[in-house]
């Protein structure tokens, strides 16, 4: 695979993984579903969500030779699609016509080089988004009273459901849902906590 | 092995349990043009990085004009942007001016326009689907500098 090329030679990185369309490709199959995941979380349409896919892997695009570490693309990208998805989730609120100049661009950088300092620290999120760590997340979540069990349920579910919506198949008001949701992550991120403490 | 889980924010465990639910599966076309913009890459090219340029906060607007800057090691590029029935025009400057012959694409994911530079190192392209976009400056004898991609939306 791809990113199991190993990381000792200057040329040899640069010429790995990314120089080809296959290198490439590798990496959309690997990581789109991460990403499409990432910034769907943000409520955003599946318009949107695309566009904020296709942004990060412009990014990447852009950044391919700063390249040094590839252990650090998956979270690189990961934390890329989050930043995107969260502009574009504040642009809807007002704005018409506005031009995202990628002012994190930079700060992004940063990450993707080396420096030589130790090892890459991968972001916890990328942690729990491996198959494992959702198998653990559902069989919390299946041990969780209502309403969080079903309101779980239902954001996995139903992923373009509106507050609205969601708030009604809920039956609860629409005011009370974003409250409710915080408190039932909250609760999830406990349990994970306490399992992590007795494996 | 170390996690954190509390560190998490709402954003991440939501995106795990809908990656691990399986319920919101990733769209081809989402993939097709993942895959696609490899075909965008400029391996040569110098990005200019955008610049921060002053917008009075908080008075964005359809009708205004915006200004944006990106800068290389030795050439700026200057956009303003303004749309129109939810097409967009671009009107740029590149300072200091290139010698005769620049040449200055404007890509988006879908269409490249391509425009000579006048003396001044002006340019302009109007009509385009909003979305991302990027400008690129074909300098003679000279490696291209093209503009970080930016995301336009109507």
């Amino acid at each position: 695979m791809v990113l199991e090329v190993p990381v000792s030679d200057q040329r040899t990185i640069d010429a790995v993984p990314v120089d080809d369309q296959a290198a490439w490709d590798a990496l959309v199959t690997r990581f789109t579903g991460l990403l499409w995941s990432a910034v769907r979380a943000y409520d955003l349409s599946p318009a949107d969500a695309a566009d904020a896919v296709q942004g990060t892997w412009l990014r990447l695009l852009e950044s391919l030779h700063t390249i040094r570490d590839l252990d650090r693309i998956g979270p690189w990208l990961f934390t890329t699609a989050k930043r995107e998805a969260s502009l574009l989730s504040r642009r809807h609120r007002g704005e018409r016509l506005v031009a995202d100049p990628g002012e994190h661009a930079n700060a992004e950088h940063a990450r993707l080089a080396p420096a030589g300092a130790g090892h890459a620290h991968a972001d916890p999120a990328l942690t729990v988004l491996s198959a494992d760590e959702g198998r653990r997340l559902w069989q919390a979540v299946d041990e969780m009273h209502e309403p969080c069990r079903s309101l779980f349920r239902l954001m996995a579910t139903a992923p373009d459901a509106g507050v609205h919506q969601l708030a009604g198949r809920l039956g609860m008001p629409s005011g009370s849902y974003g409250p409710t949701r915080g408190r039932c992550l909250n609760r999830l991120r406990t349990m994970l906590t306490a399992r992590e403490a007795t494996p | 092995m170390t996690r954190h889980p509390t560190a998490i924010d709402d954003e991440s465990l939501i995106a795990a349990l809908r990656l691990a639910s399986g319920s919101d599966p990733v769209p081809a076309r989402v993939t097709d043009a993942a895959r696609a913009a490899f075909g965008l890459r400029l391996p040569d090219a110098t990005t200019a990085r955008p610049v921060a340029t002053p917008v009075p906060r908080g008075v964005r607007s359809a009708e205004e004009p915006r200004l944006l800057r990106f800068t290389a090691a030795e050439l700026t590029v200057e956009l303003e942007i303004t749309s129109l029935d939810g097409l967009v025009d671009l009107a740029g400057q590149v300072t200091p001016c290139p010698e005769a012959g620049t040449l200055v694409e404007i890509r988006t994911l879908h269409l490249t326009e391509s425009r000579a530079l006048s003396p001044t190192g002006q340019f302009a392209v109007t009509g385009l689907p909003p979305g991302w976009f990027s400008v690129v400056c074909h300098r003679p004898g000279d490696s291209p500098v093209v503009t970080s991609w930016t995301r336009i939306r109507p």
